[in-house]
């Protein structure tokens, strides 16, 4: 058995080196050759494939160009997207529109700086004074606002969302309510709004005022917080339900057991 | 062409060395322009060294055998990437260890260990003198159980102290070669070569009287 203790000076470089004398027969080496032959005829009819010549592709150093070439690339694209549209060049403030009327002020504000913003990015807090072709109906107090102070094309890129909000202003109450509530109709009565001039709402009786009603008493319900533009619709449904209701009951008249209807 | 001018990064550290590095070199721009056949030269030369380095890492007669002609393949199919940056012989031992690597990291689970019979042959007798002083039957029995206590040992260490006490104890290569074939610095092989020697006078201390 093994007696470690009967040997004399011992130390592992020694032990390692027995690892050194572990070699293989001479026959082993006769069959390693032929092995070996076999594999090499094996590889060299073995198709290869591209990723094996990756490392030659390195070592021939095309790296320099690829990479000179992804640069390049990389360059193009980032001063392609980086250049700055004159529109881009504004300072990134958002513009307000400046009027009189609290109601007007609500509700293009609101559609203006959502519209820009989305576009360009801007934020909220400057003062535009917009010079957007104000159409003839609308009210002088609307048609006084000044001019901005900015250069004409970002006067025209400013104004034309402006321009689409004030006129909103004059679209029939029915386009009005669709705008307000486009959001809280379904999507096909979004595609499709109901369509209905000023002389049908003049023509509908007290009695279709319920309708009016109801649809005012949707919009006091606040679904999303803070809403502004319900608010102007509610203004502006009551006014006209108003003006509408003592029309219609003036024009009302009883003779006898007989109702009479103006037109 | 002065051969010995192209060896810039790794330092040879022997005039032998150096010497036969550049008779590699030789064989090797042979084997470059065409002549395949010079490449059997540099099988036949390193074949045992290279089969041994892989036989110390896996402890597998089977696997370091067919590890060791892969090792050779892949060095024939590189042959026309070798620079001359370092000796061929530090590049063939390069592939040698990553192939055996990547062996042992796929297989970690599987553990054949198979012993190699110890060569008496030349110089080999003195060492095994040196170990013992038995005589006949129970000098085998020794030289076997010291063999398997000795594998059980270098088994136990993870594959970097492995590798780096079997290039340097058993094959003999310098701190700066080695951590050109693993691909580390000269302080991670002391290191490893520091904590492998500890390591392993722990497990084979009762046989060690230094």
């Amino acid at each position: 058995m093994l007696k470690p203790d009967q040997k004399s000076k011992v130390t592992l470089e020694d032990l390692l080196r027995l690892k050194r004398v572990e070699l293989p027969s001479p026959e082993f080496w006769v069959n390693f050759e032929k092995e070996l032959r076999q594999k090499q005829l094996t590889a060299l009819v073995q198709k290869r494939h591209w990723w094996h010549q990756l490392p030659v592709l390195i070592n021939r150093r095309i790296y320099i160009p690829a990479g000179a070439a992804a640069i390049m690339a990389f360059s193009l694209v980032t001063i392609r997207y980086s250049v700055p549209t004159q529109v881009g060049q504004m300072p990134k403030i958002a513009p307000r529109v400046v009027a009189e009327d609290s109601a007007v002020e609500m509700l293009p504000a609101t559609v203006v700086v959502e519209s820009v913003s989305s576009r360009t990015g801007y934020q909220e807090g400057t003062d535009v004074r917009a010079s957007a072709r104000v159409p003839e109906v609308l009210p002088a107090n609307l048609a006084a606002v000044p001019a901005l102070s900015l250069p004409r094309e970002v006067e025209v890129a400013v104004a034309r969302p402006l321009v689409a909000a004030l006129s909103r202003l004059e679209q029939p109450e029915s386009d009005l309510m669709e705008s307000a509530l486009g959001n809280r109709l379904s999507v096909p009565a979004r595609i499709q709004p109901a369509s209905v001039s000023k002389s049908e709402v003049a023509s509908m009786t007290p009695a279709s005022t319920g309708k009016y009603q109801l649809i005012a008493r949707y919009a006091e319900r606040s679904l999303s917080p803070a809403p502004t533009a319900p608010a102007v619709v509610r203004e502006r449904l009551a006014r006209r339900l108003g003006d509408d209701l003592g029309d219609s009951i003036s024009r009302i008249g009883v003779v006898g057991s007989r109702v009479s209807l103006k037109f | 062409m002065n051969l010995s001018k192209v060896f810039t990064r790794t330092a040879i550290t022997t005039p032998e060395r150096q010497l036969e590095a550049d008779a590699d070199l030789v064989v090797v721009r042979q084997v470059q322009a065409g002549d395949v056949a010079s490449f059997d030269r540099l099988i036949v030369k390193y074949r045992e060294r290279v089969f041994g380095v892989i036989y110390n890492l896996v402890a597998n007669r089977e696997d370091a055998a067919d590890l060791s002609q892969d090792t050779f393949i892949k060095a024939f199919q590189a042959i026309n990437r070798f620079q001359g940056g370092c000796s061929f012989f530090t590049w063939l031992y390069k592939i040698a260890v990553n192939t055996t690597l990547s062996h042992l990291r796929k297989n970690r689970m599987r553990s054949f260990f198979s012993l190699e019979k110890l060569s008496e042959e030349g110089g080999n007798a003195q060492i095994i003198d040196q170990l013992t002083d038995k005589r006949g039957a129970d000098r085998d029995t020794y030289l076997r159980e010291l063999q398997e206590k000795l594998n059980e040992a270098l088994q136990k260490l993870s594959i970097p102290h492995r590798t780096v006490i079997t290039l340097f104890e058993i094959d003999g290569l310098s701190h700066s070669e080695i951590a050109e074939v693993m691909a580390c610095s000269e302080g991670t092989v002391r290191s490893r070569l520091h904590y492998a020697k500890q390591f392993l006078q722990g497990e084979l201390g009762k046989y060690l009287n230094s």
